[in-house]
């Protein structure tokens, strides 16, 4: 299991993951009113939170992002990053039990005008996607570890 | 993990999210900024009208996007004279619901009778195309409770209050149009519909849509 915490395969997870969350980012904070309507469309927020947490939370994506391409603040970036993951795992799960079909709006705050069963299969794709990123979540601590031990 | 280190960084990390959210967001223009704090919108209740049967009770709207909103008490500035205003005989004021759902016909029938038509998506979206004479009021932009004021203005007289509003967005499950309906009743205006199945509907009778930012 030595690869699994090698430089080579730790450096590549680490900025892919910067990568995919500074990508998420972008468009949350070009459009924070369409964020925070996706945000209301989870029916999860109390309403007076939505505006601030639309406005900042993409500001957290993006410069956890962006620690992790450049490499510094790598431990706290990472599990910021693992507890915005669980957090939006939780969300879409819920609303799934609910039966409320809804845009996630990850990477596009834009209303795609997709169809219930559509949204409901964009979902679990969602939740899928976001396990995925767990597990690169969970590399790095792993790898992490390992070089604690060493040294 | 060294906790210490890791609540220092966490902490200066969203710290600087939140100072670059509010700076980002003062730059922002009209309609790609957000009210920050964002307080029930427990409207104070206008002069109760003389001739229309309005609540008199404070009602709270169950709107996420505004803050407080203020009337304005100053008379109408604008009287418009057209015969368009005369309240619609079966379309009458219903202050106890903040809105009524309507359909295709009825929407077509008091557009037709120059009714006013809001559109409560997107102010992009809008300019896309929209109602012929529906005016922009997106509730998720900043200057929502800027446009209720000055249109709370325009129809300050009681009277005007019960001229039927037609509130739209993008049917389906879109709640925009009854957030935006639930702000109008909040400030006593009563007489306010919602097009149920919204724009898309419109778009499919085929009915005549305007393009750009002007109503």
């Amino acid at each position: 299991m030595k690869w699994l915490a090698g430089p080579w395969l730790t450096i590549r997870v680490q900025i892919a993951l910067g990568v995919i969350f500074v990508a998420a980012a972008l468009p949350k904070i070009v459009d924070p009113p369409s964020f925070a309507h996706m945000i209301y469309n989870y029916k999860l927020i109390p309403w007076p939170l939505i505006n601030p947490m639309a406005l900042v939370m993409p500001w957290i994506e993006l410069l956890c992002g962006l620690a992790l391409i450049l490499g510094i603040w790598k431990d706290t970036a990472r599990t910021i990053i693992a507890a915005l993951l669980v957090t939006f795992i939780i969300a879409i799960s819920i609303n799934l039990a609910r039966g409320n079909a809804i845009d996630c709006g990850c990477f596009d705050v834009s209303a795609a005008g997709k169809t219930t069963a559509e949204r409901i299969d964009d979902m679990r794709l969602v939740i899928l996607r976001d396990l995925g990123m767990l597990l690169m979540v969970a590399q790095l601590w792993y790898a992490s570890a390992q070089q604690r031990r060493l040294t | 993990m060294n906790w210490r280190k890791f609540f220092l960084e966490a902490a200066t990390l969203i710290i600087a999210a939140v100072a670059c959210a509010l700076v980002a967001n003062a730059m922002a223009s009209r309609e790609r900024k957000l009210v920050v704090v964002s307080a029930p919108a427990q409207t104070v209740a206008p002069p109760p009208p003389a001739p229309a049967p309005i609540a008199t009770t404070t009602r709270q709207p169950d709107n996420p996007t505004t803050t407080q909103a203020t009337v304005n008490r100053q008379p109408a500035t604008k009287k418009p004279t057209t015969d368009n205003r005369q309240p619609t005989t079966q379309f009458n004021p219903h202050p106890d619901k903040p809105y009524i759902e309507i359909h295709g016909y009825d929407v077509k029938n008091l557009h037709d009778k120059g009714v006013l038509f809001l559109d409560a998506r997107r102010t992009s979206v809008y300019e896309q195309g929209h109602i012929p004479g529906a005016r922009p009021f997106s509730v998720w932009e900043s200057d929502v409770d800027e446009k209720v004021n000055k249109l709370y203005a325009e129809r300050s007289d009681p009277k005007d209050q019960n001229l039927p509003i037609v509130i739209y967005c993008s049917g389906g499950d879109c709640e925009d149009s009854h957030m935006l309906a639930q702000k109008l009743w909040g400030i006593q205006f009563n007489n306010v519909y919602v097009y149920k199945d919204g724009f898309p509907d419109w778009q499919k009778r085929g009915l005549p849509i305007h393009t750009g930012s002007n109503p």
